[in-house]
């Protein structure tokens, strides 16, 4: 039999559809990077995100607890040692003192993304706290925390600015994969970090008063003594150098030139001390020694600590404090404070569950309406041919989220079944047009099944474009893939299905 | 009406003698329809009245026609994996957070609980805290998934949701005047689909479902979702002239009322036979399957009864 246009466009497009989407995927074997650490010796030596580790030192990675295993195992302690990496795109060898500043991750099993609520991973809105920002100050809000997020050395973040129908503007913060524990801190901080000498401002944080901060470098940058605090617990201190311009250094001298010295058991001191406060909140005072009296100096000290129940716990927190003032030091503040409307972290484990599940449901929809089908209309090639028609529309719309890179999310995805829902209804209208009205000609019935099809393709695309603006876009994936599934259904499938139909007949 | 019968039980005349005792039991049910079909109109009337009027005095109540969930009021809500006892941590929580709520979702095969959710006004921290003392372990992203909106987004989302359902409305009644291009035929739809989304709302609210953005959504897909059945009835009973009027809505009946089963089969699963789903997931699905059985009514109630006056009014046969 001679297949029509119509078919081969269908067969066309659902061939595309599956190249897109790319099934054969989950049979590649390895970890794909997602992130590789600024200024690290890996990035010099070519290693980018995107590619697909498959073997380290010559043994196989098939999965991110193996390539955890064997880089974990490592033994640095301050040596040089070598690491061969076999990546799809070639040899990577990496000799270095410190263990690898690569993330990974399993490689997805198609090319179908899915959103944060069935990946994992963290999402936050937030806005300017009583201001409207302007687009332009907008931007400088996202450069400004895009900034924070690659100093903090986070690398896959989406950072977008959004604005919704009554024209509030918002940022929205995607975090695919683990949650950053200092998520809030830093995308709702206003990192305003002054250091003051009595109730003068020496230096503020930004690259105008900054030239540079050290970090990564034990020699200048650490936490370095812990002891047992007296309410319990134990605090542990950290410090790090920052390099003054200039200018801040003549303001620091200028200010300290009139301090007379004290003199006390630990040393001599100037007589007012060097505080620094973040966002008007005191965080650490430092003691000025005599010797910088009226100096012009650009290398300055700055010190902090942190504190936890346990060793460990204060340990770690000094640190995570030290990598946020460093952070805030680099990237400057903004000149205005920001609230943090919605905060979602999303369990990985649970999307998973919620993932199997839908897919389940998917499946389970297809037979239950197959079913229907056949035991109204009693002939298997009509109802063949709507199931197909079915799976054909979904695939497809599938196929175009994945070629606009679309993240579907839960809502999406009910968007697709609920589309699967309206495509097969459009069927039963051609099916029942084209079996009733014998006495009309076979144009005349399809013709009439296209008033009633396009008539409801019209009323779902009336209805469902609103959602593309309210609520800041956060069910804009509803309505996408709804209007994507009924417009496939009428420009691709409804046609070919009609065919079909038409060939069954004769 | 005469002319019409004639006409098909002339067409009728060669076939057997089943599809002919077929035939005339369709005949007294078409007989039954001319004479109360306005009586039919009652009932979908009523029911609609009586569904407003529980809306407006839930609207007093309560100051608003939804039981909000915190995506639309502001708060927290954090899912907790895994097989978590909920009378434990009702007890635990109820003081501190006299608004806390729960749901279980389970797995449908096995009916073990995979996920708890709970939901408060409270900040996520505070929150949080008091579920680890209760269950005494840290809440990572790896057991749980916490959600947190702020009361000025939230306020925000509502407002611009509702104002999104009214959009989607005018645009759907737009979409339909310009189909059919006749006043009362046109009306009917809109009325049919307004009674729609009155509906499951009451029914919503009596069963005290809180309504989250998602569900929201779930009513402008709703408008677009139901008026197919409207628009193949309409159309059928304006359009076709070969057979006779009550024929062709019967005929539009059978078609559309398999289109609903289908469009229900796509829906209802998610609720009954798969439960392990993202909340927003069912309750777009929940919403949806009790807008398309408030649907079976109007279209083939109200719609229906409107279209059919309006036909013999104007000679429509």
């Amino acid at each position: 039999m001679k297949l029509g246009l119509r078919i081969w466009i269908l067969l066309t497009v659902l061939l595309l559809a599956f190249l897109i989407i790319a099934p054969w995927k989950s049979l590649e074997k390895g970890v794909v990077i997602t992130s590789v650490e600024r200024n690290s010796t890996e990035l010099s030596e070519g290693l980018r995100q995107g590619q697909v580790i498959t073997f380290i030192d010559g043994e196989k990675i098939s999965s991110v607890e193996d390539f955890s295993k064997i880089v974990g195992a490592k033994n640095y302690s301050n040596q040089y040692l070598k690491t061969i990496i076999t990546t799809n795109e070639g040899e990577f060898i990496v000799y270095s003192n410190q263990s690898l500043g690569l993330t990974v991750s399993s490689i997805p099993k198609t090319n179908i993304k899915t959103g944060l609520d069935l990946s994992g991973g963290s999402r936050a809105l937030i806005k300017a706290k009583e201001k409207d920002l302007t687009s332009s100050e907008m931007t400088d809000l996202v450069d400004v925390i895009s900034n924070r997020f690659n100093v903090y050395g986070i690398a896959d973040v989406v950072i977008a600015p959004v604005s919704d129908l009554s024209g509030n503007n918002f940022v929205l913060i995607e975090i695919a994969g683990a949650t950053p524990k200092d998520l809030e801190t830093l995308i709702s901080q206003q990192g305003k970090f002054e250091a003051k000498i009595g109730n003068d401002t020496a230096f503020v944080g930004g690259d105008k008063d900054i030239t540079s901060v050290c970090r990564n470098d034990a020699t200048c940058a650490g936490v370095e003594s812990c002891f047992p605090s007296q309410s319990g617990g134990f605090f542990c201190s950290f410090r790090f150098s920052v390099y003054l311009s200039e200018q801040a250094a003549q303001r620091h001298a200028d200010l300290t030139k009139n301090l007379s010295v004290n003199l006390t058991a630990q040393g001599s001191y100037l007589s007012k001390n060097l505080d620094l406060y973040l966002d008007d909140n005191l965080v650490d005072t430092l003691l000025i020694g005599d010797s910088l009296k009226g100096r012009v100096t650009t290398q300055i000290s700055i010190s902090g600590s942190g504190s936890g129940a346990t060793e460990e716990d204060a340990y770690t927190a000094a640190e995570e404090s030290m990598h946020n003032l460093q952070t805030i030091l680099i990237t400057g503040s903004l000149p205005y404070k920001l609230e943090i409307v919605k905060l979602d972290t999303l369990s990985p484990n649970l999307g998973k569950e919620f993932t199997k599940n839908i897919i389940f449901l998917g499946i389970l929809v297809f037979v239950i309406i197959s079913i229907i089908l056949f035991v109204r209309y009693r002939k298997i090639k009509l109802t063949l041919s709507v199931i197909l028609t079915m799976f054909s529309e979904a695939f497809i719309t599938l196929g175009i989220a994945a070629l606009i890179g679309w993240n579907l999310d839960a809502p999406s995805i009910a968007g697709i079944i609920a589309g699967m829902g309206t495509g097969v209804n459009d069927q039963i209208v051609i099916l029942d047009e084209a079996t009733s009205n014998k006495h009309l000609s076979a144009k005349e019935r399809i013709k009439r099944a296209l008033f009633i099809i396009f008539g409801a393709f019209f009323t779902i695309i009336a209805a469902m474009l609103p959602l593309f603006w309210a609520g800041a876009g956060m069910l804009k994936g509803f309505a996408l893939t709804t209007i994507l599934s009924v417009t496939v259904g009428i420009l691709i499938t409804r046609p070919a299905f009609a065919d079909i139909v038409r060939r069954i007949h004769e | 009406m005469e002319n019409s019968e004639q006409h098909a039980e002339k067409t009728e005349e060669k076939k057997e003698h089943a599809q002919e005792q077929k035939h005339k039991t369709f005949k007294e049910h078409k007989h039954w329809y001319d004479k109360h079909h306005k009586t039919l109109l009652l009932i979908p009337l009523i029911v609609l009245a009586l569904c407003l009027v529980y809306l407006v005095i839930f609207y007093q109540n309560h100051g608003d026609f939804i039981y909000k969930d915190v995506s639309l009021s502001g708060g927290s809500s954090i899912t907790l994996q895994g097989n978590i006892n909920r009378e434990v941590l009702e007890t635990g929580l109820k003081t501190k957070f006299p608004d806390v709520s729960f749901t279980s979702l389970s797995d449908i095969t096995s009916q073990k609980q995979i996920a708890l959710i709970i939901e408060s006004s409270a900040e996520p921290q505070t929150l949080k805290l008091e579920i680890e003392k209760v269950l005494g372990y840290e809440l990572t992203d790896a057991n749980s998934t916490i959600e947190f909106t702020g009361s000025t987004l939230s306020q925000g989302f509502y407002k611009q949701l509702i104002m999104a359902l009214i959009i989607s409305f005018i645009l759907m009644s737009f979409v339909i005047l310009f189909l059919f291009r006749t006043f009362i035929p046109s009306i009917a739809v809109i009325f049919a689909v307004f009674a729609d989304i009155v509906m499951p709302l009451a029914v919503l609210n009596f069963f005290e479902v809180k309504i989250s953005a998602a569900g929201i959504a779930a009513f402008l897909m709703l408008i677009g979702y139901s008026v197919d059945t409207d628009i193949l009835l309409t159309s059928r009973a304006l359009k076709s002239h070969e057979d006779s009027l009550n024929k062709r809505i019967y005929g539009a009946f059978k078609t559309g009322i398999l289109m609903t089963l289908t469009a229900l089969a796509a829906v209802l699963p998610a609720f009954f036979l798969v439960t392990g789903l993202p909340d927003s997931f069912r309750q777009i699905f929940l919403i949806l399957a009790i807008g398309l059985c408030a649907d079976i009514f109007n279209t083939w109630l109200t719609n229906a009864s409107i279209i059919k006056w309006y036909c013999d009014k104007r000679g429509i046969k």
